[in-house]
């Protein structure tokens, strides 16, 4: 048996005290570029990773547990650098709270549409909406407030991140 | 924070791990200490059950959610054909549960989504009435309901009791918690569910607390038809879900309530009808109420309540509930 390290025991061990709760895992493996304020000082209210690389295999949806997708491609097509505000394409999850987790930017591909999943692939790495190149912007959000705690303590700007890192809990 | 290494661990490996207690976990405490100390072989699938087999012989819920977390999780990993065949062979409840949680996570992990498509075959078709209330089980709280055509109908047609009971709990969990009502072919299942069983108390069961603001419009008319159920417990129900609807379904919607509270003699069923009034209106639900008044006295005192929960022009449906149960309480 192979050695397991500490973090990812306190990890597994996290499991069961949170059964409602969500942990949020990265879409892919990339490096957090912003949280909450872009470096600018502009607020952001949200985690962007990026791999660097465009319509790179596999955005995934990072909330683990089986949740209802809705997915909404308003840009087909690649892009990597941006279509202007608004035109992402999305996945997002409404919980019953009201609050809404959702996730921006990626490529459309013949898995962008709408299911219940536990983690599962929704389109590609891409810029697609207000974006300056690929990235996946994470948000949590309820009648217009960004919710900035899901993920505070989890992760920061600079941190490499694959597709079993923690970058947030959700309750 | 570390990366988990552990996911490249062999998922048998990290199974039997999991249940050795070298580790203080805090919240699996009570469930460690009873469990047993791992012995024997853990490569080979059938030395893998025995350890599990002897896991589960904790009592503690927290450590059976453990359990369960860490199955999900190393259920993508796994030999899918090997999972598949040790599930169809085992025989044990509770064994099977684990076995079938953990194809499903195959499923909804999107590793082999036709595992989810075994577990129900299963749950329709074992002889032990267990085995299926246990295979049912482990579809609760996933997608289930969109992968299974008709599953759920089915199901409510089982002849066992507690199998109908388990699977109206996964229709009510799964749309509370998996689509939070925000999905209304996953409504409409549930009500097609509920409408074809002949048993009341699992269609109350589903209709109860059904959250019905994506309904579907033939969905709709279903409920009204259960509105005339023999069964006051259903009537009941299906008068709660109404009072949800949609807007484009709210007219025809109030109509059926209206009508069936003139003729109806249950006094729950008749509570439950003006609820419903009261939830599709608002505060435009005051003349109505005040009409059906006249037709039971004894039912006076509950109209009045709800009329003036209604008349604090409060927006949201449970501040008025509360509004409303918090005046019945100090008259
Ligand atoms: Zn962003």
């Amino acid at each position: 048996m192979r050695y397991m390290t500490k973090a990812s025991l306190a990890a597994l061990a996290l499991l069961p005290l949170v059964a409602t709760a969500h942990t949020v895992k990265s879409p892919f493996p990339g490096t957090v570029t912003a949280t909450t304020n872009y470096s600018s000082g502009k607020f952001h209210g949200a985690v962007d990773i990026s791999s660097g690389r465009c319509n790179y295999w596999g955005a995934e949806t990072g909330v683990v547990g089986s949740v209802f997708w809705n997915v909404t491609v308003r840009t087909p097509g690649v892009y990597c650098n941006g279509t202007g505000s608004g035109t992402q394409n999305e996945a997002k999850h409404v919980w019953e709270s009201g609050w809404t987790f959702r996730q921006w930017h990626f490529i459309k591909t013949a898995d962008s549409y709408d299911r219940t999943c536990d983690r599962c692939q929704v389109g590609n790495e891409g810029g697609t909406g207000n974006a300056s190149g690929p990235h996946a912007h994470l948000q949590q959000d309820k009648a217009g407030t960004n919710d900035t705690s899901w993920y505070s303590g989890y992760t920061t700007k600079g941190e490499a991140v694959d597709r079993t890192e923690t970058v947030g809990v959700l309750d | 924070m570390t990366r988990m290494s552990s996911f490249r661990m062999s998922a048998w490996g990290w199974l039997a791990f999991a249940l050795v207690p070298l580790i203080p976990l805090p919240s699996v405490a009570e469930g460690a200490a009873a469990a047993p100390v791992l012995q024997g072989e853990t490569c080979s699938v059938p030395g893998l059950m025995d350890q599990i087999r002897r896991g589960l012989a904790s009592k503690s819920p927290a450590y059976q959610r453990y359990l369960r977390a860490l199955l999900r999780e190393a259920a993508v990993t796994l030999p899918g054909a090997e999972l598949q065949a040790a599930f169809e062979r085992e025989t044990d409840p509770v064994m099977a549960e684990h076995l079938a949680a953990a194809l499903v996570a195959r499923s909804e992990r999107e590793a082999d989504r036709e595992a989810m498509q075994v577990v129900a075959k299963r749950a329709l078709e074992d002889r032990d009435p267990a085995v299926r209330s246990a295979t049912v089980r482990a579809m609760r709280r996933t997608g289930a309901l969109e992968k299974t055509g008709d599953l759920y109908e089915r199901l409510m047609r089982d002849a066992s009791p507690e199998v109908r009971m388990e699977a109206a709990t996964n229709l009510v969990e799964d749309n509370k918690f998996v689509y939070a009502g925000q999905h209304g072919p996953a409504t409409d299942t549930a009500v097609a569910a509920a409408a074809a069983s002949s048993d009341p108390k699992a269609t109350a069961k589903i209709l109860g607390t059904l959250n019905t603001e994506k309904l579907g419009a033939e969905a709709a008319g279903t409920l009204q038809g259960l509105l005339r159920s023999d069964s006051a417990e259903v009537r009941r129900s299906a008068a709660l879900a109404l009072g949800g609807v949609p807007a484009e379904q709210m007219g025809t919607a109030r109509e059926a309530l209206v009508s069936l509270y003139r003729g109806e003699r249950d006094t729950g069923v008749r509570k439950a009808l003006v609820q419903g009034i009261a939830q599709l209106g608002f505060a435009s639900a005051v003349p109505e109420l005040q009409r059906l008044k006249g037709i039971d006295p004894g039912m006076a005192p509950e109209i009045d309540a709800w009329i003036r929960a209604l008349e604090t022009g409060l927006q949201e449906w449970e501040l008025i509930l509360r509004e409303k149960q918090r005046l019945q309480q100090a008259p």
